[in-house]
């Protein structure tokens, strides 16, 4: 049957076309980036000197800088709010409670835009300066739903009776989050923390409408470039960040299979 | 079964845990309002092994939980040592609890977890070892002090979760169904092992159980629950061989039960009608002529034979037989239309009967229990 030996051959293929589409330009960057010449279309051999370029843009230093104080400040923010906050709903009855929790997520899924907007108005009506201090506020408004619901699930998933046994056995409400809790949700905090500051190194939006003089971080920055002409050093660039989120999310991701293993789900 | 040994428990001193009028309601707006645990008044003696036993749902996990302070009592009082921790938070009451899921803290080692009580209290480190060595002795689990509590098997999380409770040396362990998870063989050797080791730190322990062959043997009192109501409080022989009320004769091993009305009382005897047969019963209760209540009487205490000249005897016909081992069980059917169970020996004269076969049963006057119907519920 032919149709049926068509039919059979239309998973691989979609398969295959989709990490086609995924992947080709990343991999067509990476080659570039070592090419000899100006273009990025044609190529004239190998060669290093637009990842030295890049390092030693004052720019691109600067705004690399910028978006690692950020992401590292929002990060630390975002997963100490997210993390009180996954506590409070599992582990407290208060009123409202699913209100307060859906609110927490809703950043998630109103369009950025609108809320970098929310937060330029914000910011010109309490009259304080764009600065690193809006950038940080605006990174944790964006990370603080995904703190939320990695902790939240972590937390979900601990047994309510070892914290009474804990108090069984003489510990105070403190005793009981510095020896039990907190190092039961350890990889689900530090999970948030790292996808957090990913998330808030690779925000664009919300940086766009935030940031002030002379704090520019990092995409901003490369989009700004872009104007001024297409270069190899983007790419160079570009490889450089691929290598260090990919770290990243390899450390996330086994974080995140550890837990998973390790709470027998 | 029954347990005469007991150890006497010290009955000078004032009571390790009593209860007064304790009731515990969960959903306060629903009315009438449904007691969990419904006035429950109770002394507990130091030292002493004490059981709640009753069906599921009768309300003894919520007791614990009260004395333990993971739950505050709706009403009443709860003393422990003569003091009222009725607003003492658990972290604060000189009891610990083995729960039956064991609540053993997966990221600690064996040895951490032992120690935990001990850290929290700030005891020093070098003090805090020998104990928990000690109690991890006492447990025969000294060589698992480096694993991790997922790399035991379930008796030996059991035991874990009882070092982890005894290193406090509490003067009340609570233990909530504390061999529920555990296959009947290991459930046998841990109740050995615990009821020894109580009997030898002479720490009160209160136990929850639903079994009552386990109550029984493990005891020195056992109060009997159900509804959220202690029924009767005796000792393990008392609860066996003279229960006192409906639900604990039921309850507790086999029982034949007829409905009897009292005909006449006089100074400590009671002449009741059961099942068209006049018995002369001797009684302490309160039972005025005319008023209903139950006989109940044990299937090993009914004999095809008489043995003695006063023994009650009901008229009947064998409905069924079984054979088991060391004994036969009958069914038989009275003429007033009652089915007792009857337990003989397979050794006595009288054991073997046939289907259908017209019998007299007799029993002891001494082995009828006179019950009154008040707490029918
Ligand atoms: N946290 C709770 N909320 C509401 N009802 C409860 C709660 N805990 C127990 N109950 C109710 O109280 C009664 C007694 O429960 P429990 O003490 O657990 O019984 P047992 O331990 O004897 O099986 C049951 O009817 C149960 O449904
Ligand atoms: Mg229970």
């Amino acid at each position: 049957m032919k149709l049926s030996r068509i039919a059979g051959l239309y998973v691989p293929i979609v398969t295959i076309l989709g990490y086609v589409f995924l992947f080709a330009p990343l991999v067509v960057l990476v080659i570039y980036s070592f090419n000899a010449g100006r273009s990025t279309v044609v190529w004239t051999g190998f060669s290093m000197d637009w990842y030295v370029q890049a390092l030693n843009d004052r720019g691109l230093q600067r705004g690399l800088q910028v978006s690692a104080i950020v992401a590292v400040l929002s990060a630390i923010i975002s997963t100490a709010i997210g993390t009180s906050a996954a506590l409070a709903v599992i582990k407290r009855p208060f009123p409202a409670k699913n209100l307060f929790s859906t609110l927490l997520i809703a950043p998630l899924v109103l369009p950025e835009i609108v809320l970098a907007v929310g937060m330029l108005v914000a910011t010109v009506w309490s009259g304080l300066a764009l600065g690193y201090l809006t950038l940080v506020a605006g990174h944790v408004l964006v990370s603080v739903p995904f703190t939320f619901l990695i902790v939240r699930a972590a937390a979900a998933t601990l047994d309510p009776r070892l914290d009474e046994a804990a108090a069984d056995l003489g510990a105070h409400g403190g005793q009981i989050f510095m020896r039990v809790t907190l190092p039961l949700l350890l990889p689900a905090i530090l999970s948030a923390t790292l996808l957090s500051a990913i998330i808030s190194f690779d925000n664009f939006v919300m940086s766009t409408f935030v940031s002030g003089v002379g704090t520019t971080p990092l995409p901003i920055q490369i989009y700004a470039m872009l104007k001024t002409g297409l270069t190899p050093k983007i790419n160079a660039l570009g490889t450089m960040l691929i290598g260090v989120n990919v770290l990243a999310i390899l450390l996330v991701m086994g974080r995140y299979l550890k837990t998973v293993r390790g709470t027998g789900q | 079964m029954p347990n005469d040994k007991k150890s006497e428990p010290d009955k000078t001193g004032r009571p390790a845990v009593e209860l007064v009028d304790v009731c515990k309601v969960f959903d306060t707006s629903a009315t009438p309002p449904a007691y969990a645990v419904d006035h429950l008044s109770l002394k507990i003696a130091s030292g002493e092994f004490f059981t709640f036993l009753g069906p599921s749902g009768c309300g003894k996990t919520t007791t614990l939980r009260m004395i333990a302070g993971f739950e505050s009592p709706t009403a009443g009082k709860i003393l422990l040592e003569g003091h009222d921790v009725s607003g003492l938070p658990a972290h604060m009451r000189n009891t610990n609890t083995v729960f039956q899921s064991y609540a053993l803290f997966p990221h600690l080692s064996v040895e951490d977890n032992v120690a935990f009580g001990l850290a929290v209290k700030r005891v020093p480190r070098s003090e805090r070892g020998d104990r928990v060595a000690a109690a991890l002795d006492l447990v025969r689990m000294r060589h698992a002090a480096g694993r991790k509590p997922s790399e035991l098997s379930g008796g030996q999380q059991q035991r874990i979760a009882l070092a982890r409770a005894l290193v406090n040396e509490p003067s009340v362990l609570l233990l909530d169904e504390p061999f529920g998870a555990l296959d009947l063989k290991l459930r046998r050797e841990m109740q050995i092992e615990v009821k020894e080791m109580q009997r030898r730190l002479g720490i009160t322990f209160i136990f929850v159980t639903h079994d009552q062959e386990e109550a029984l043997t493990m005891s020195d009192r056992i109060a009997v629950m159900s509804t959220g109501v202690v029924r009767q409080i005796d000792d393990p022989v008392g609860i066996y061989e003279r229960p006192t009320d409906r639900f604990t004769a039921g309850f507790i091993g086999d029982m034949n039960m007829l409905s009897a009305t009292v005909l006449e009382r006089q100074d400590g005897v009671v002449e009741v009608l059961a099942a068209d047969t006049r018995l002369k019963l001797k009684t302490n209760a309160e039972l005025p002529a005319g008023k209903d209540c139950t006989i109940a009487m044990r299937p090993e205490a009914l004999t095809f034979m008489r043995d003695s000249a006063d023994d009650a005897a009901f008229a009947g016909k064998v409905e069924s037989a079984v054979y088991v081992g060391t004994d036969r069980l009958y069914n038989i059917r009275l003429q007033t239309g009652e089915a007792m169970t009857v337990r003989v020996r397979n050794s006595r004269a009288d054991s073997v009967l046939r289907i259908g076969e017209k019998v007299s049963l007799f029993c002891p006057s001494s082995a009828i229990h006179l019950l009154s119907d008040q707490d029918k519920k």
